[in-house]
């Protein structure tokens, strides 16, 4: 029975939640308060292993929830169930763009998401940058990271490497 | 593209994708534009703006929309699965030493790093977008809006989407019909 509460739970999360993984937080609150699979501090713990392994954070999450509510099987479980619904819209969506690539329609909203979802991105940085850019050594990681893609570009792992040393490196300090 | 090498890709990718969804974009272009030249610069920028106005993850939306334009149905299923492959496992062995590790003063260093590092992935997705949007007078103003709408009004992400979508798409309406 507990597998038929956790596909539910996770799958509504996934048509539901929109915009980002934090999005999926309260979902889990509530699933806390319902069900006796985790305890909000288990939560914030959850949550904060979620955003330092690789992966999308939400997923993350559901996967980290699945396994504390019913071990590997519920992780695998709740993770699956939190992407049907996306993996449906995906394909319906994809389909209607080939069709209809040319539809008004269609044209209008995609120019529309543009300008949009670069306005969604530069309101995070904005926010990340106040949240996580108080200090000078920051300051000067962050300039310097800038500064090294600025003429070429490079993978992204590359970034987050060097990031991760110099990080490693100001321990030593 | 054979399912199995689709499948090691979006491995590589999930394995690599730190701090949250929104370095999706700039590893997405890296290995899909730049070194296999698969899905154009153009398709990305459609996927990222469809992928962030869907309900649920914009990072698995993102790898299901490029995984259909290579291998259709199954294409967006084997995405599905191995862009969570590594995270998946990665969560469940640290979920037993979780406690251990986080007092650890390097690992909280290389966190550190690894989160400045995504504000500057983040800041040069934001440039990129600039450089390759269509330089009108409807991209600049939608642009600010929203910006002012989520730092201002404070507005939901999804709130702010369909505000702006109802303006955007009525706008080009009324264009046209003046055409």
């Amino acid at each position: 029975m507990i597998f038929v509460h956790l596909f539910w739970e996770f799958f509504k999360i996934g048509m539901f939640s929109f915009g980002g993984g934090y999005a999926t937080i309260p979902f889990l609150y509530h699933i806390s308060q319902v069900y006796n699979w985790y305890s909000l501090e288990e939560l914030t713990q959850m949550v904060a292993v979620a955003s330092i392994t690789p992966g999308p954070v939400g997923i993350n999450v559901a996967t980290y929830a699945g396994l504390k509510s019913a071990g590997i099987p519920g992780s695998a479980l709740a993770t699956v169930a939190e992407m049907i619904p996306s993996l449906f819209l995906v394909i319906i969506v994809s389909k209607l763009l080939r069709k209809f690539s040319d539809n008004f329609y269609v044209r209008s909203l995609i120019d529309t998401l543009k300008p949009i979802s670069c306005g969604l991105l530069t309101a995070v940085a904005i926010g990340l940058l106040k949240a996580e850019i108080n200090d000078i050594k920051a300051m000067i990681l962050l300039a310097f990271l800038l500064l090294i893609s600025w003429k070429s570009k490079k993978d992204p792992l590359f970034y987050i490497l060097i990031a991760a040393i110099v990080g490693i490196f100001c321990k030593f300090l | 593209m054979s399912l199995l090498k689709l499948f090691l890709i979006f491995c590589k990718i999930g394995a690599i994708l730190l701090g949250g969804g929104y370095v999706i974009l700039p590893i997405m272009t890296s290995e899909f534009v730049d070194k296999r030249n698969l899905v154009s610069h153009d398709d990305i920028i459609d996927y990222f703006a469809l992928a962030q106005s869907l309900p649920g993850i914009i990072a698995a939306n993102m790898s299901m929309f490029i995984g259909y334009k290579l291998r259709g149905k199954w294409g967006a299923i084997i995405a599905m699965l191995g862009v969570t492959f590594v995270p998946f496992w990665c969560i469940v062995l640290l979920a037993s030493v979780i406690s251990t590790l986080i007092n650890n003063p390097y690992i909280q260093g290389a966190l550190w790093g690894v989160g400045v590092s995504v504000i500057a992935l983040i800041l040069l997705t934001v440039r990129e977008m600039w450089q390759k949007s269509k330089k009108e007078m409807f991209f600049y103003t939608i642009f600010i809006m929203t910006l002012l709408t989520l730092l201002i009004l404070k507005l939901s992400p999804i709130q702010t989407i369909l505000l702006y979508t109802l303006i955007g798409v009525g706008y080009k309406k009324l264009r046209e019909g003046k055409a």
